[in-house]
């Protein structure tokens, strides 16, 4: 479950519901961050894609998050970890259109454009990190 | 695994029903088979489906949206979604959604124009 203190927190995912858990402590934090409803809408639609992934290609994962900061901004990045089967083609999955599950294929494509910067790493058989990160001026 | 309790209001011929906040997956499939189940036993002509309350619209929500739309367009109703906040389209859109072949509607009131003009025009009830 959810586990928080100043500026990073942890959802561990093992249920369906759990899907549920990350969108909340994810629009917990990211209004507390000051990001605009758009922006808060934004970074917790793309949490929910993304633990939904986990929950459905790995089972089990993790979910951290925590506050980013430099001179002239603020912001939040969300990683997204699992020991999953991994994703054979990173290239072919960030395709419009592409999907392996049935879905619209839009998840990670439309993930990315939601937010400012994302990063995946993922080795077949061994699992896979996303990190996503969105940025507000101070 | 809880799901929340929907509740679907039939209002004359048309089914209302308000999606909570934020629904897990498990409330989703369960909304569309007791939408599609109430289609049928009050012989309903459209469904109203206010997501008002609703923060989020991510993809596996948003496909369940489209497809009970076509669903009980397949039993002969008319699918509404209204209430949908700025946050929410702007989102929706920029994750690839159109909600293709879906009527909106501001709020439930325009929407039960729109299926009272639909009815009409097929020279309905």
């Amino acid at each position: 479950m959810s586990n928080e203190s100043q500026g990073k927190g942890e959802v561990r995912i093992d249920d369906e519901s759990h899907i549920v858990t990350v969108r909340k402590t994810i629009r917990d934090a990211a209004m507390r961050l000051g990001f605009g409803i758009t922006d808060v809408t934004r970074i917790v639609t793309a949490a929910s894609e993304l633990a939904r992934n986990i929950f459905h290609y790995a089972g089990t994962g993790i979910m951290r998050w925590r506050e980013l900061a430099d001179v002239s901004r603020i912001g939040i990045e969300l990683t997204f970890e699992d020991h999953g089967p991994g994703i054979a083609d990173v290239g072919q999955a960030m395709l419009e259109g592409y999907s392996t599950s049935g879905g619209f294929g839009m998840g990670l494509p439309g993930t990315k454009r939601l937010m400012d910067e994302m990063e995946i790493n993922s080795q077949t058989g061994r699992g896979t990190t996303i990190v996503v990160r969105k940025w507000r001026k101070k | 695994m809880s799901k929340e309790l929907i509740t679907v209001m039939k209002v004359q011929d048309t089914l209302i029903v308000a999606m909570p906040a934020n629904p897990d997956d498990a409330t989703v499939t369960a909304l569309q088979e007791q939408v599609l189940q109430a289609m049928e036993q009050f012989n309903a002509r459209g469904l109203v489906l206010d997501i008002s309350a609703v923060e989020s619209l991510d993809s596996f929500f948003a496909r369940t949206v489209v497809e009970t739309a076509r669903m009980v367009g397949l039993m002969g109703g008319a699918t509404v979604i209204t209430g949908m906040h700025p946050s929410v389209a702007i989102t929706a859109t920029q994750l690839g959604f159109t909600l293709r072949n879906v009527m909106t509607a501001l709020d439930v009131d325009r929407a039960l124009d729109i299926l009272n003009n639909a009815t009409r025009r097929k020279g309905g009830r």
